[in-house]
């Protein structure tokens, strides 16, 4: 077996998430001193001390475990920094949920930040170790878009298919962001608006890329035995897997950009973690990394949702919308929010637990018992990629 | 070293653009001439250019001769860049890389690939200031010789240094500043006469099959063309190349040699800086000697290039380019430890498998098995097949957009590359292509040279190498 659920269940019991915003008058420590007080502060009877350990997720906005322990002043308290490409802020809920489930803690928390709005170029950019010069330099959109050309291949749907499938994604995103006033984006668009925004990378405009934003989030995390102690609506980690690809996509011929084969493995195992045998009508919501439109569209088969060939679509039948059968970005997705990379999948996090709860006001999902929360990294053929599922009993 | 001093195989290397039209204002009326010039890709230079005109011919260059690289339009000022070109044609290290600069370079080149010392590669990319009179008469090319007797064996060679303010460049300047040609058109005429008949007379013919002259002066070429009674063949190709520089004697010569029947008489005379007079008699393996396509058929597949996309190549236009920093500039050590991939594009085949892994590695994608005998395949004389294709609209090249691939290569391999010498929106999954050496970009003064991917010619097969590599 590749991955087992832990020993002891793992529950969320309190979760706090900026505005993700241009924040230009916050810092990075700003950001995560807000979310942490929201986590903490949402809980009566906790304070930080309470908390025994950290984890703080970020790919460029601090280094070390000094990025949290110094804005927020820790004095005495292990606080690790992890880093997973544009899962980095799964990542660090997810060793958090290890460190409680092993017993070596008894409360934990997660956090997540990036600061992306300080520099002056408006997509990512990362530093890599210096290297040979052999390799493309993608822009982000660029390495996403070839997701399209090759399933509409693999799959023979014409260009006009293809783009409204793709626009779709990207007005519904939208359409459930406008009802976010944590959102960055809080406004619907056209189908117009969509195809007619100046080209990026193949066939992506501009409004089929996530936004850029500055944000952060925080969860703390216990036993799911010790969950009721803290709150009355505890939200249990039913599964979770996470897949770092070897990266043969792009250095061995046979990959076809079709589907990410981390995402297709990390949901087999969460789901299988959590009892879920037939995702397409268990799941009650999900929130996954609508980095690009063409992502969505693929993750809607890889994680289940939709037979192969078919998520285009369901999704233009609208099973996805706020009001499908399964209401998909129900918070607005990275579209909408931008993509502050070591705070996303602590805010689709944020979502699902909200949801779960039945918090989530305008947008609730009538009757959420499951949910899915699906972060990734890297590029198609060679991404890292993290599956959860979460739920309001045990 | 060769029996008889001549020539034993031949290339010559065309960029795929041609230039006819250098109004600044479209509006006004067209030049008259249907002259048109050569004109390397924003991703070529002097090194690229000799590469791809010396992969074909050259491999088996043995130790102890070296490798020239003949150019006015050196990338680097003090490193050798004949360095870069030995590395990516994977010559032995006992093949002494150097560079000969100078105009009379070529002649000179040429004269030690007839010596049987040498293997040279005679590339230049050559620009003038916009509006120049001599815009379209300045081109850019390479031309590729490898010494021995196939294709020409040499009759005779006579050679004359005249010292002469023709054409000159300060370091770091952009631009040849030219004297005044009627006079220097005099002096190349005289020594180029008195060359050529002391060569002739050296190899007791009175009168050759075809000749073919080079000037850095075109009312020197014409004078010397008219007296030595040539064709016009070599006229009509400078006509659709410009002047190519160090690389024009070769080019017109490769031309003559594509031409040539065996046994016929070749007078090569480049009036540059002196005279350089070459006669040849052309072999009877003359047509299994040339590597790569005819001059005529590069001619004819060329694209032609609007003026403006032209100068934002050459740097002569500056164009807001996106909001994005520059790609980063490759690293020594890295460079040296992959010298393999970057330079020959070897991917490792795993020794369980079979199969190839791009980069090399230590473990196969494929199967995950770690060995260390896995050896490397050259993935650069194979065709690819578009997997998936995508147009970068951001990017930092100057071009509003370029093409970027992942093509599986024939006989297993993929590689994920820029697509060059194509209209990014032709490009489509499927779709055919070579690898072909390129300066990607350069970045804090580092050239960075890797491999990208060109349409191949149409009647490629699939599992058909396109070129006769290794």
């Amino acid at each position: 077996m590749a991955s087992r659920r832990t020993t002891h269940d793992v529950a969320i019991v309190a979760m706090g998430c900026t505005p993700f915003r241009d924040h230009w008058n916050s810092s990075a420590d700003d950001l995560l001193v807000d979310a942490v007080q929201e986590c903490v502060g949402s809980l009566p009877d906790v304070t930080l001390g309470d908390v025994d350990a950290f984890w703080v997720g970020t790919q460029g906005s601090g280094l070390s475990g000094q990025t949290l322990a110094r804005p927020l002043r820790l004095t005495g308290k292990p606080v690790t920094r992890v880093e997973n490409y544009c899962a980095t802020g799964s990542e660090a809920l997810r060793n958090a949920a290890f460190a409680v489930a092993s017993g070596a803690y008894d409360m934990v928390m997660a956090t997540g930040v990036e600061k992306l709005k300080d520099s002056s170029y408006s997509g990512l950019s990362a530093v890599f170790p210096p290297a040979d010069g052999t390799d493309v330099d993608w822009t982000a959109p660029a390495g996403f878009s070839l997701l399209a050309p090759a399933y509409q291949a693999a799959y023979g749907i014409d260009e006009r298919q293809m783009r409204a499938a793709m626009t779709r994604v990207a007005v519904k995103n939208h359409a459930n962001g406008a009802r976010n006033d944590r959102a960055q984006f809080r406004r619907a668009v056209t189908a117009e608006t969509v195809e007619r925004s100046p080209r990026i990378a193949g066939q992506l405009g501009v409004m089929d890329c996530s936004g850029v934003s500055d944000g952060a989030a925080a969860a703390i995390l216990v036993r799911a035995e010790d969950a009721h102690r803290y709150t009355d609506k505890p939200v249990y980690l039913r599964g979770m897997s996470f897949v770092a690809g070897s990266g043969a996509g792009l250095a061995a011929d046979g990959y076809d950009f079709t589907t990410f084969p981390e995402v297709v493995t990390a949901a087999r195992e969460a789901y299988e973690q959590a009892g879920v045998t037939d995702p397409a009508t268990q799941i009650s919501l999900a929130e996954v990394h609508d980095c690009f439109t063409p992502t969505e569209v693929v993750l809607m088969e890889d994680l289940g949702f939709s037979a192969r060939g078919k998520a285009w679509r369901d999704i233009l039948d609208g099973r996805y919308d706020a009001d499908g059968a399964l209401p998909v970005n129900t918070d607005g997705g990275l579209k909408s929010f931008g993509h502050p990379i070591g705070a996303t999948g602590l805010r689709m996090m944020f979502e699902c637990f909200t949801q779960l709860r039945g918090e989530a006001g305008p947008r609730q999902v009538p009757d959420a018992r499951l949910a899915v929360a699906q972060n990734l990294g890297g590029q198609p053929g060679s991404c890292v990629a993290f599956v959860a599922v979460l739920g309001n009993e045990r | 070293m060769p029996d008889q001093p001549g020539i034993d195989a031949y290339a010559a290397y065309l960029p795929a653009y041609a230039l006819d039209d250098t109004r600044l204002d479209p509006t006004a009326p067209a030049r008259a001439g249907g002259r048109a010039r050569s004109v390397a890709g924003y991703d070529e230079d002097a090194v690229t250019m000799a590469v791809e005109a010396l992969r074909h011919v050259a491999a088996d260059t043995p130790a102890g001769r070296h490798l020239l690289l003949a150019t006015t339009s050196a990338p680097y000022e003090t490193k050798t860049s004949a360095g870069v070109v030995h590395e990516a044609l994977g010559l032995d290290p006992g093949v002494t890389a150097l560079d000969l600069r100078g105009h009379r370079a070529g002649a000179s080149a040429l004269d030690l690939v007839l010596r049987g010392v040498a293997t040279a590669a005679l590339a230049d990319v050559r620009t003038t200031r916009p509006g120049a009179p001599d815009e379209l008469a300045q081109g850019d090319a390479a031309a590729a010789f490898v010494g021995g007797g196939q294709a020409a064996v040499l009759l005779a060679r006579a050679g004359h240094t005249t010292e002469l303010l023709d054409r000159w460049r300060l370091p770091g300047e952009r631009h040849d500043r030219v004297w005044d040609e009627r006079f220097t058109a005099e002096i190349l005429v005289a020594a180029g006469l008195d060359t050529a008949r002391r060569a002739l007379a050296q190899a007791s013919l009175d009168t050759v099959d075809q000749v073919v002259v080079s000037s850095s002066n075109p009312r020197a070429a014409a004078a010397l063309r008219k007296a030595l009674g040539g064709t016009g063949q070599d006229a009509t190709v400078e006509r659709a190349t410009g002047f190519t520089g160090v690389a024009h004697p070769g080019l017109l010569l490769a031309d003559a040699l594509d031409e040539a029947e065996p046994g016929q008489t070749i007078l090569l005379l480049s009036a540059t800086e002196g005279a350089d007079a070459f006669v040849l008699r052309v072999g009877d393996g003359v047509r299994a000697a040339r590597g790569g396509p005819t001059v005529r058929a590069q001619l004819a597949a060329r694209q032609r290039l609007g003026y403006g996309r032209y100068l934002r190549w050459r740097g002569l236009l500056d164009v807001q380019g996106p909001a994005r920093p520059a790609a980063p500039a490759p690293a020594a050590p890295p460079m040296h430890r992959r010298a393999g991939w970057k330079y020959r594009l070897e991917g490792s085949r795993c020794d369980a498998c079979g199969r190839v892994t791009t980069p090399p590695g230590r473990v196969c994608a494929s199967c995950g098995t770690a060995g260390s005998g896995t050896a490397p395949v050259s993935l650069r004389d194979r065709t690819a097949r578009v997997v998936s294709v995508t147009r970068d609209h951001l990017t930092t090249m100057p071009e509003p957009e370029v093409a970027i691939v992942v093509a599986d290569v024939d006989g297993g391999g993929r590689l994920s590359a820029y697509a060059t010498d194509v209209a990014p929106g032709d490009v489509a999954v499927g779709m055919a292509m070579d690898p072909t050496f390129r300066r990607l970009w350069t970045t804090d003064s580092i050239h960075n040279y890797f491999w990208k991917l060109r349409p191949a010619p149409a009647d490629a097969a699939p599992g058909k190498d396109t070129a006769d590599g290794q």
